[in-house]
Formats: C-alpha cells, structure tokens, sequence
C-alpha cells in the first residue's frame, strides 16, 4: 500500500530549538530552497511514520504572524495558502509566555495546531512545573512535550502529529480568546460586513478576517475589501483608539498576553524560586561594562584567525593539487605541443575549478566560526555590544561581523550578511563589503609598496590603504541608507537568548548547507566567468612568424599583448592614461577580475619576467623603472576600490537574488575606484611633479 | 465680594455664553446668543438690559457688545465653577464626559458656596496628589538604572515599533526590569516575562513605566 503523504509545517521563535527539532525528525532527508521570490530559506525534509510520509516544512522563526517582516509574511503566507495537514509549533518552554503568544495567533487561524513543549528537562531542573493537560484544555490544542537535542519525545510528536491530520478539522476556534466586549462588538460588527465577502472568508475564516482588520493588518487590508467593510473598519479603529487610548493592534496584543498569563498562572508552577540562571551569571562576565569588549575583541580575532590561519594550509594543499593536476594532465600530450584542448583543460577548466574551491576552506572554517557564534547564542550580544558604532552609519549591530570578515575574503563575508533580517541593512552591508580590503589585495599592496617607498613608510602604507577602505566603506554606507536603501533605521529589538551548548550536528548541518550553496550556486558562475577569462587572455593567438627569435618569456609577453584582453587593455588606455595607467596595468587589470592576485602574475608576464609574486625583486625594479611612486599609490588605490573578482559579482547576485545588484555593485565601485584615483594622480602630479 | 450683585441663574447663563462667544470669537451679536441658549431674540435684549444696569456689560442696540473688567470677573468665576463641577464628575465620579457636562450645567447655579468651596478645594487636592504620584514614579524606559524595575504605562512610538514590541510583550502592565547597559552606553538589556531583550535608548526612551 503506498504511504500516505501529509505536509506538516514547523513554526516558532527563533532560538526555540525549531532547526534542532527539525534535524531530528527528518535526519539527512531535507532540501534547502528558496520560498518563491525572497531570499528567505524554505527547507523541506521527509520522515516515514507508521504508513505515513510527512513531509515537514520548516518556516522561519517568527515571534508573531504580523506583517513585521518579510519571514512572518513568508511563515503566514505558507500556512495560509498551502494549507498544511498540521501545523506544530515549537515552543521554547522554558521561555513560555512569549512563546505561546505565537500560539495565540496559529490558534486564530483555525489550523490544526501541536505544540512541541521544547526543551523540557530545562524547564524541570529550574524547579518549573507544568500541567500540560490543563494547558492542553485551555489552549485547545494537544501538547507534546519533547527535548529536541537529545531526540526526546519525538515519538510521542509524531504520533500526535498522525492523529491530528487525521482528526476532525477544527471548527471556528479563533474565540478561545475573549477579547473583552469592547473589542468583541467591534469585531461582531466587522464580521457581519466581512461574511458577504464570500470568497475571502471561504479562504482565511471570518473571526480571522475580522481580527486581522481590526488590527490593521496591511496585507490582509489590500485584499480588496468593500468600502464598506475598510469603513466600519476605519470608525472601529477610531472608537478603540478613543476608548482605550492605543491603536487596536496594541490592545489585541495585550490582550493576548493576558489571556497566556492567566492560562500559565493556571497550569505552571514555579517550586523554585530562579532569579539567576546560568546564562545570567554568563553575561555578568561577557557582557561586562569593561570586560565585554576585550572578551569581544578576542572572540572576533579568533573567527579570523580560524577562518583564514587554519584555511592557509588548505588552500595551499588545493593549490598544490591543482598543479600537480595540471601537470599530470600536460603530461597526456607530447611534451613541446600545444593543443587547444589542452590550454582549456589545463588552464581554463583545472584553473577555473581551482578557483571556486580554494574558497572553500575559508567558508567552511567561517561558517563554523558563525554557526558556533549563533547557536551558542553569542551573535546577538555581538551585536549588542557594537550596535552603538554600527548604528551611527545606519547599520545594524551584527553588521560588525560580516564586515569584519570581508578583511580575510569578501566571499563568505557576503555571505555572512545573511545573519542581518532587515533587507535594508542586509543590503548595504553587502554593498560594501568589498571596500574591506581583503587577503587577496594584500599581494598586490605587498608588491608595490616595497617597490616605491622606503621601508620606514611600509607600515604606514598599509595602514593607509585599509584606512581609506574602511573610511570609504563608513561614507558608502551612510550614502546607501540616505538614497537607494532610505528609510526609517530598523529599531533594533532584538532577543538575547540564553547560552546554550550548541550541537556537533547543528553546526556541522549549518556549515554544510553554506559551503554546499556558494559551490552550487555561486560556483558555477565563477566557474564559467573564470574559463572566459582565460579565453580572453589566451586568445587569439599571434602568428608563429611573429614569435619567431624571442625567447619563452618574451613570447608570453607577445601572446597576452596579442589577446582579447591585452587589445581591451592597449583599447582602454586613452580612458585609464589619465589614472597614471597604461596598457600594460590596463591588461593586468583587465586580469585580476578573476583574482586579485592574478594581477601581479599579469604584471610579471607584461614585463616579460616570467613566475611572478608577490616577492619578486625583479619585477619591483622593472616597476621602479616604468612608474612613479604616485603611480604606484595609484594602482593600489584602484585595486582597493573596484570591484574584487568575478566571484564577488557571483556571490552579490546569489545572495540578493538579482544581477541588477551585483552589476550595481560592480561598476558602481569600479566608477568610484575611477574618479577617486582619477582625482588622486591629477591632483598628486601637481604637487609631485 | 460679590454678594451685592447675585444674579439669577438665567442671568449667569447669558454672562457665561457672552464670555464664551468673545473668547472665542472676539465679539458677540444678541443674535449669536440667542442661537446659542436656544431661545427667543426677544428674551435675550431683555437679559442683555439687565446685564447692563448691573454694569457687567456694555450693551446698546445695533453695537458690539463688549464686557467690563467686573463682568468678565464675575464670568470666569461662574466658569470655574462650572469647570470643577464637571472635573468632579468625569474625574473623581467616572461619569462620561457629555453627562458630566449637563450635570454641571444643571447644579452650577444652585450649588450653595460653601459647599461649592469645598468641593473645590477636595477636587485640587486630588489633582496635586495625582501629579505628586505621577512625577515621583513616572520614568521612561531610557532613564532607569540597571536593576531598576518598572511596570508599563503607556508608549509613545509611531508606527510599526509599538506593535513589535508589544508583540515582545512590552505592553500595558508589563513588568519591565533593567538588566544592563552596553558597554558603549547603548543599547540596553531587559528582562520582561522572563527573557532578555535589549533595544535602544531611542526607542526605550518613548516606553513610560511607573517605577516599582
């Protein structure tokens, strides 16, 4: 007999054990997408019970079903439209009140709800009782309790889960809360207008309708009600505001906690009384008036330290494989031929890849280093701590790290913006990020600075150079808040959740589902940028004649020159000359969009020196010869500024789910990275000389 | 002080309703009058003759009719008496406002004075008691210290924010404690209903608590 299939929608607060509970029902059967048209994450995961397959749904965590925000529209929307067999709210019990204020609303609904009382062996260590048959009663819905991070109860869960799809639909249960006669006239007076409006009611029920009126709901008021109901909605909202001196929303929502505290008063008994939790003690220390920046500034250079001290030695075993890859790949053909396929395979292909995962490591180490921070429950006093600075350019405290990060690689740094909910900040920070002058434009500040100043000024340089990205990064963002991303700063209310040891599995999950997002989506891009790339350098080819009587480095020269991307650099000279470029910065530049580093390799080719880096003296004095030191300012000013690599447009159009951001974003640094050096040398050669 | 010049109760209406009309309007017609008390043009120049002899206003056909220094004395006496009687109702009694304003209308004439100042005399007290309460424990949210702890009055956010954290559980009556300030001296770190939240001094400082 096939299994019978019912959805079953997973709702809750965040840091309620929501994605603990959902890994332990649905182990590694899940999938990870997108709830069509936000970037907010749907993930889905199957779980075979007695004859049943369930297919749960994890919606995101929400303290209310407002309008507030995109994840409660996302949340609401879902239950809503797709109707779900059952829905199970887990509920934090050891943080009862304002998590069963969610439950009032899933109530409202009429869907077939279950609480998962989560986390219950903490709520007994406190000495906290709870009689979960009478709770049951008074909220009308059955309670499960369960303990997600040790798989507790999750039988039990499931069991309840069947019954109740299988159970009766319930009826208009909305009126489990009375919200006084006030309030209950007005929506007695609403609902008599509403209930014509057949088609509505049909869909969403007619207390529900009503209530969320009454409350001025904005997506509920745009569904196109008569103007009879928008207007007995309209004198409701006046004679309530009159009445009790608040809009109705407020009123409801007290209310609601008003009917929670009297339903916890009746069924919770308190034998201890617990003043001071173990977390409590915690933040007496972490987030201590002289302690907790110290503890923070420690705590951050250790995610640095880990994301790219640890990732070195991996991403030299990647860069070693790759070229012993290489090799052994050439090594397929007679030595002294070439062949195109070759060259792709080689050089397009093995180098793309190379590419996309010598990333890697830094991904994966940083989104430990996050997922630790988040579970533990530390991000939030992170933010607490920095909202202060953060603020005064118009972001939002948990900014700070994202940014931070952006020092190692602007990648998993864009990718960790995902920690902001407000899409305003989320996308100003995104925007900005590449202005943190990351790891890989350190090799070229490491090559030219050396090359130009005296050793005296080489600190001095540097700091420079990472002082005018951070100041820039500080303008762009209060500029971005004021124009393209205005609006009201988001209030920052925000929970601090108690320190909780995070699971080995909760953050392995984590920082799997990162890692496997910037390889599938992002990596591709990269992938297809970088082989075009290699095109552009590597073709066309000159003639043999031409090559004839030069030696191996040389020829190098002649073949980049000769090349799509050295015709664009020699092209563009008229355009960058004025910058103190010329076609050969113009061709390294053109270069090191598929890596900044890539830049001093161009460098090295262009002035025939064959294998460059970072340290080659060689190459420091053909600089010294060709460019002044103004020059050479220049060229780091310009590689600071402008867009980082291909990747970075890759991961910008990943992460805001659109390429008019990550074009946006490209030249719109690029223009900026033009005219700041463009006023730099002009103004500097006037001094200079 | 004014015990030559009892007027009767009809007279202290049409002093009452010219007072009005002036400080609204400026000046006043014996039609605006008439409009006003509901009756008939005829009646009003004869109050209006009477109110003059008393040397309370200066009336003459065809002009403006403005008041004297004792008229308007005598005016805003009779005014506050109607104010205290009403305050007394809506405040001390509860009544609705519309009733408390016939009921004042109705009692302000025949109210004995002694009476009359005592019961002045007990509404003022229980205003400045009022006043003393509310400037002693009224706080915001912004000013109170770590460890101080707070019951929710009301807020005075616009748009969305009231409605976020009302649905935190920052709403009327909630018990509010402060736990901590942020190194930085914002934001701040609460516990309500037994979580911790931390938000802004921007938006605590529109949260007004009566400290407990």
């Amino acid at each position: 007999m096939k299994n019978k299939q019912i959805t079953v929608a997973l709702a809750g607060n965040p840091n309620s054990g929501k994605t603990t509970m959902f890994n332990a029902l649905t182990g590694a059967r899940q999938h990870i997408g997108n709830y069509p048209g936000v970037t907010v994450e749907k993930k889905e995961g199957l779980r075979n019970y007695q004859g049943y397959e369930i297919n749960f749904v994890d919606l995101p965590g929400t303290y209310s079903l407002t309008a507030y925000s995109i994840e409660e529209i996302v949340a609401r929307n879902f239950i809503l439209d797709k109707h779900p067999d059952v829905v199970v709210h887990v509920v934090d019990s050891s943080n009862l009140e304002r998590n069963l204020y969610l439950a009032t609303q899933l109530i409202e609904m009429g869907t077939k709800l279950v609480l998962a009382f989560n986390m219950s062996d903490v709520v007994k260590q406190r000495g906290c009782e709870i009689d979960y048959a009478k709770l049951s009663k008074l909220v009308h819905c059955p309670i499960v309790p369960t303990v997600g991070n040790k798989a507790k109860g999750l039988d039990e869960l499931l069991e309840v889960i069947v019954a109740a799809a299988d159970g009766p639909a319930l009826s208009e249960s909305g009126s489990i809360i009375h919200y006084g006669s006030e309030i209950e006239q007005e929506l007695e007076q609403i609902a008599a207008l509403v209930n014509q409006e057949h088609q509505l009611v049909k869909k969403y029920g007619t207390r529900w309708l009503a209530l969320k009126l009454l409350e001025q709901d904005k997506e509920v008021l745009d569904k196109g009600h008569t103007d009879e109901v928008i207007q007995a909605v309209a004198q409701s909202v006046e004679r309530i505001g009159k009445h009790f001196g608040d809009e109705p929303e407020i009123v409801v929502a007290d209310k609601r906690y008003g009917f929670i505290s009297g339903a916890c008063e009746e069924a919770v008994k308190n034998s201890v009384e617990n003043r001071h939790t173990a977390s409590d003690l915690a933040d007496k220390i972490i987030l201590n008036r002289v302690l907790g920046l110290p503890i923070f500034a420690v705590l951050m250079y250790a995610v640095f330290k880990l994301t790219f001290w640890l990732g070195g030695p991996p991403m030299d075993w990647i860069e070693i494989g790759k070229v012993w890859l290489a090799e052994v790949v050439t090594g397929f053909w007679p030595a002294g031929t070439e062949s195109v396929l070759q060259s792709l395979i080689v050089d397009g292909i093995i180098g793309g890849v190379g590419g996309v995962i010598i990333f890697l490591p830094n991904i994966i180490l940083l989104f430990l280093a996050i997922a630790i921070l988040e579970d533990s429950g530390y991000m939030a006093r992170a933010a607490f701590l920095m909202d202060r600075i953060m603020h005064k350019i118009g972001l939002h405290g948990k900014s700070f790290i994202p940014m931070l990060i952006g020092f190692g690689c602007s990648i998993p740094a864009m990718m960790g913006t995902r920690i902001l909910e407000n899409r305003r900040s989320r996308f100003t920070t995104l925007m900005v990020i590449p202005l943190m002058s990351c790891g890989a434009r350190l090799t070229i500040y490491a090559l030219i600075i050396p090359a130009f100043f005296a050793a005296k000024w080489h600190g001095l340089m540097m700091w420079l150079i990472y002082m005018i990205g951070v100041v820039l990064a500080i303008m762009c963002a209060k500029l971005l808040r004021s124009t393209l991303f205005k609006g009201e700063t988001v209030p920052f209310v925000m929970e601090l959740p108690p320190y909780r040891v995070p699971t080995l599995r909760g953050i392995l999950t984590h920082m799997w589902e990162r890692s496997w997002l910037y390889l599938k989506k992002a990596g591709t891009v990269i992938l297809i940028i970088s082989i075009l790339l290699w095109a552009a350098t590597t073709y066309p080819k000159p003639n043999e004649s031409a090559l004839t009587g030069l030696d191996a480095r040389q020829v190098q020269e002649a073949e980049l020159n000769y090349s799509v991307a050295g015709r664009i650099g020699s092209a563009m000279e008229p355009a960058i000359r004025p910058l103190g470029f010329d076609r050969r910065i113009g061709t390294a530049l053109i270069g090191a969009l598929a890596a900044k580093e890539v830049f001093v390799a161009q460098m090295g080719i262009v002035y025939s020196i064959g294998e460059a880096d970072e340290d080659s003296d060689s190459l420091r004095a053909k600089l010294k010869e060709n460019y002044s030191p103004l020059q050479g300012f220049c060229i780091m000013l310009f590689c600071l500024i402008s867009a980082p690599c291909v990747a970075t447009v890759a991961v910008c159009k990943r992460e805001t789910g659109s390429w008019g951001w990550a074009f946006f974003q490209f030249f719109g640094l690029t223009a900026l990275a033009y005219v700041i050096t463009l006023a730099v040398y002009q103004i500097g050669s006037l001094f200079v000389g | 002080m004014v015990k030559s010049m009892q007027l009767s109760a009809s007279l202290e209406d049409y002093l009452e309703t010219i007072f009005v009309v002036v400080s609204e309007k400026g000046g006043v017609r014996a039609k605006d009058i008439a409009v006003r008390l509901g009756v008939k043009a005829g009646s009003v120049t004869g109050a209006l003759q009477a109110l003059s002899q008393k040397k309370l206003i200066n009336y003459a056909p065809y002009e403006a009719i403005t008041m004297t220094t004792e008229g308007l004395k005598k005016a805003r006496q009779i005014k506050r008496r109607h104010e205290v009687l009403k305050e007394f109702f809506i405040d001390v009694l509860g009544v609705e406002e519309e009733i408390a304003e016939k009921g004042a209308c109705k009692l302000e004439h025949d109210i004995p004075k002694v009476i009359f100042e005592r019961l002045t005399e007990f509404v003022e007290s229980i205003k400045k008691d009022r006043i003393m309460t509310h400037s002693k424990n009224e706080v915001t949210l912004a000013e109170m210290k770590p460890k101080q702890k707070g019951t929710v009055l009301k807020m005075n956010h616009r748009g969305t924010v009231t409605k976020r954290l009302a649905d935190m559980g920052i709403g009327s009556g909630a018990l509010i404690e402060v736990e901590r300030v942020a190194p930085l001296g914002d934001p701040i770190d609460i516990k309500v209903r037994g979580y911790h939240l931390s938000l802004r001094k921007e938006e605590a400082a529109a949260i007004i608590l009566s400290a407990v």
